[in-house]
């Protein structure tokens, strides 16, 4: 694997862009920090040449672009790809600003090393929205710098010169963007044949219009697929070092366990044992392989207090929702936690979900390699940038000192933090003075990790006699999800969890009074991040009570939904694009159309990450057991990168929601979680995954989030066609037939 | 011992206890094989001994020994200019765009060769059953299921 740690020099440039020398010399790399406040946004110049003196800038720019005089144009991409095509849908934004061929695109994952990784890391569907204006800038600035190089070289005014496929052609030529043809020169060429310093343009580049747009839009091949279908894409499981080392490390017998005293025992006579670490908190050993550090850990002589052995009736009451307590997150019109619209029906009812694991199929692994100046450290993680500074204080080590390579992830789902992995390779790897991997076991996974928290809602309601509803409350509880990784002090001022009440705020203007309140509990087991975080939970709670007074109302469900989505506010409106992706799916799945016998539909909506997204399900009962036939889902993310991608990222979210919705669960027995592996934890297989079709809509000119926002719905949808098909409303996940 | 893995004969240390899976991933440095589960379950580490789907987590390696062990490392045909030409397998695959993270894909395709060698024909359903025993946490269900109808399309 790519291990070569040459540190660019980057300096200053007009407008605060970096410019920096391409990789293998002679080329040009732009960069731009975006950690740094956009007035101080730099931009260095450090040619070959020597011209310009280097500049030390703390922060080296966090993209780059850099071009090969062989005309290959490279992304440092600092976004990590976990499978939901990020690598690909960036590239493509930077190669149609930029004007580059696709063909002669290579994206590269940027590290600490060869630039840094964002703070923010990769989480909460928002990569592609967050970096659309930063890398439609560099790029811009980039090609309006070879335009007015190609100006200088072929002798031609700039307004005469277009950029295409990598190339600058004077307007009329009939260059079409290969070989050396009159009145064209590729970007390789104008920057072999560059003579003085490269100079960032005086003013902001116009942007190119959305109608000219021939690879943002379009459904690209994921860039990250052949490596990964030949079996030589490198996750963090995969890295090797010469003359590394395997370890383990000792874990406690509960979740509240905790080390009262360690000893060695008779761990270093064990097979392939090359250390031992037997400290007050934390214990392991590193051997010649993995196999032999896990036999040998059982060799540690260690005296546990496993604390309290927590049950599962412990966490229930816990989790229950008090008069009062949480944080107002929502209070439109004259909400309270009774609903108080006036005259009509009030209507009650009770949701819940339960703990769930992210079973993302690659288990947490970092590999370690501590040196007398610095620690470096290939891990799986969604956050590089906290993984560094969680194993700097961990180690006693400055930021500066740790070179951390986030690597591709087997799958993340907010579970791919990667500190407490990459801390435990690098104790073991300081003790041995080798480079030393540890990879968790599925069984550490589901017990020594963090779950998705379990839910209870309260949903109340007043139907008025015009069958409108008056007023909706939502009072909601969760275990922890953002609050878990941050410090006391902050969760005590924000007094609710972010992440827990995701989705949880009702979603339908055109309801007059609205109210949501949510609690959150510390439970003694951790929980957190969960793809979507509180969404799931939330809008299955929120769709199915929705659903609920519809038929109250006795009103077509997607009708009901509709009269409470207020038409007319707007074609960028959240309503206006809940109603269009609501008759988008309905339409699509012939809402209106009756079904054989034996078969039955419902729908569900929510937005999220700026987006919207509807889905009906389709399904029936067969032998006792819920079947999910074909899953609809419409879905309105603004801009579309890449179609397929859209759809491969909805498809996945459906499955992995009717996977909650209709297998996972776990619950706390003794103080443990009551899985160890996927004997006792099934996840959905092909078997039970349904027909998907996914419709595309497009509102406005910015891109939104696409992969957190379909797991929403999914599990109230198929509720509610549960519903429609048996009369039993199911307000308990997974759903269980009575 | 000896053990042939992708045509090759490797002289491998004999460790009792030894699994194959990490033989191959750790000893032999052929990561492409992934591991999940550690429990024969959700068929990342799916192999082919003797041609035959395996899950190699659960494998011990004397299990193997004088027998032919495939991984998906194979799959693909190195050609003459040095680029590797795609197994229809993987090839379905990519023409799909079917996955995602592709921890499991390894699995899902060697599983997938191993079915169409013995049912070249097969009907959805038969792709349903051979491969609704591993595991893909992306949900790439749909996609798997047609890249493996098409792999069977394209060698027919």
């Amino acid at each position: 694997m790519a291990t070569e740690n040459k540190k660019r020099r980057w300096r200053l440039s007009r407008r605060g862009f970096l410019i920096g020398a391409g990789v293998l010399g002679g080329g040009i790399a732009l960069g731009y920090g975006v950690g740094l406040p956009a007035a101080r946004l730099k931009i260095a110049e450090v040619m070959d040449s020597g011209i310009g003196q280097p500049v030390n800038i703390d922060k080296g720019p966090l993209v780059w672009i850099d071009i090969a005089p062989d005309n290959g144009t490279t992304f440092y991409i600092p976004k990590i790809e976990m499978g939901q095509g990020i690598h690909t849908a960036l590239a493509q934004i930077l190669a149609e600003e930029l004007g580059a061929d696709w063909q002669q695109v290579h994206v590269i994952q940027a590290d600490t090393v060869r630039g840094p990784v964002d703070s923010a890391g990769t989480t909460g569907s928002q990569s592609v929205s967050s970096m659309w204006p930063v890398l439609r800038d560099i790029a811009a600035n980039l090609r309006e710098m070879l335009r007015a190089e190609a100006a200088r070289q072929l002798g031609k005014p700039v307004a005469q010169l277009k950029v295409m496929k990598g190339f600058v052609l004077v307007d009329g030529a009939s260059g079409t963007g290969a070989g050396s043809a009159e009145g064209q020169i590729s970007f390789g060429e104008l920057i072999q044949n560059k003579q003085g310093a490269w100079e960032v343009p005086k003013d902001k580049p116009v942007l190119k219009p959305m109608s000219e747009f021939d690879i943002v839009g379009q459904s690209m091949q994921r860039v990250d697929l052949f490596d990964k279908l030949t079996g030589q894409a490198i996750y963090a499981y995969d890295v090797r070092l010469p003359n590394m080392a395997y370890g383990a490390v000792a874990r406690p017998p509960t979740f509240a366990g905790k080390l009262r005293s360690a000893a060695k025992g008779t761990a270093e006579e064990q097979p392939g044992v090359i250390k031992v670490v037997a400290e007050p908190d934390f214990a392991g050993v590193v051997a010649e392989t993995r196999q032999q550090a896990a036999a040998a850990v059982t060799s540690l002589a260690l005296d546990w207090d496993a604390g309290k052995l927590w049950q599962q009736a412990e966490i229930e009451q816990m989790l229950e929702i008090k008069d009062g307590a949480g944080t107002v997150i929502q209070n439109d019109g004259t909400g309270t936690a009774m609903p108080s619209g006036g005259a009509g029906q009030m209507i009650e009812a009770h949701y819940s979900s339960p703990f769930a694991a992210h079973a993302h199929l690659e288990p947490q692994a970092a590999l370690a390699d501590w040196q007398p100046d610095k620690l470096r450290l290939w891990a799986g993680t969604q956050m590089p940038a906290l993984t560094r500074g969680d194993v700097a204080k961990a180690m006693g080590l400055k930021e500066e000192q740790i070179e951390v390579m986030p690597t591709y992830l087997g799958g993340g789902f907010g579970r791919k933090y990667g500190s407490d992995v990459a801390i435990s390779a690098a104790r073991l790897s300081r003790a041995a003075g080798r480079p030393v991997h540890v990879a968790w076991t599925r069984k550490e996974e589901f017990q020594n990790g963090y779950l998705r928290p379990p839910t209870r809602h309260i949903l109340r309601a007043t139907l008025g006699v015009d069958g409108r509803i008056s007023s909706m409350t939502h009072l909601q509880s969760s275990g922890e999800v953002a609050n878990s990784f941050l410090p006391a002090a902050m969760t005590a001022v924000m007094g609710s969890d972010f992440g827990a009440w995701r989705g949880a705020r009702l979603h339908y203007d055109g309801i007059p009074n609205r109210y949501t309140r949510a609690q959150v509990a510390s439970l003694p087991i951790r929980t957190g991040w969960w793809r979507g975080l509180g969404l799931l939970a939330n809008v299955f709670a929120i769709e199915t009570f929705v659903d609920e007074l519809a038929h109250a109302a006795k009103v077509d469900p997607l009708e009901f939904r509709l009269q409470h989505l207020p038409a007319g506010a707007g074609p960028d409106s959240t309503s206006e694009r809940l109603r269009n992706v609501l008759m988008g799916a309905a339409k699509q799945a012939g809402w209106d159309t009756p079904l054989p016998q034996g078969r039955a539909r419902g729908i569900a909506c929510c937005t999220d990450a700026g987006t919207t997204v509807a889905q009906v399900a389709e399904v029936s009962v067969e032998g006792g057991k819920i079947r999910v036939h074909k899953v609809v889902s419409a879905i309105d993310p603004g801009l579309i990168i890449n179609p397929d991608g859209v759809k491969a990222q909805t498809e996945g979210a459906i499955t992995m929601g009717l996977s909650s919705t209709l297998f996972e669960e776990t619950r706390i027995e003794n103080g443990r979680v009551s899985a160890d592996n996927f004997d006792a934890y099934p996840l959905i297989t092909m078997r039970d995954t349904p027909e998907i079709e996914v419709v595309l809509l497009q509102t406005g000119l910015e891109p939104h989030g696409v992969g957190e926002p379909p797991i929403g719905p999914i599990a109230a949808a198929v509720g509610n066609a549960v519903f429609a098909l048996t009369g039993q409303r199911l307000r308990t996940l997974p759903l269980k037939l009575a | 011992m000896k053990l042939n893995v992708n045509g090759k004969d490797f002289e491998i240390k004999n460790r009792p206890g030894s699994v194959l899976l990490w033989v191959l991933r750790d000893e032999l440095g052929l990561t492409g094989t992934k591991v999940g589960c550690g429990a024969g379950i959700c068929g990342s580490c799916t192999v082919h001994v003797d041609g035959v789907d395996t899950r190699s987590c659960v494998t011990p390696v004397t299990q193997v020994e004088g027998k032919r062990v495939t991984t998906i490392e194979s799959l693909a045909q190195p050609q003459a200019d040095g680029t590797l030409k795609l197994h229809p397998v993987q090839q379905a695959w990519l023409d799909e765009q079917v996955p995602q993270c592709s921890w499991c894909q390894s699995g899902q395709m060697m599983t997938a060769v191993a079915f169409l060698a013995e049912n070249p024909h097969p009907s959805e359903e038969q792709v349903v059953d051979a491969m609704s025993n591993n595991y893909c946490r992306c949900g790439c269900y749909t996609r798997i299921k047609r890249a493996v109808l098409k792999a069977a399309e394209v060698a027919a």
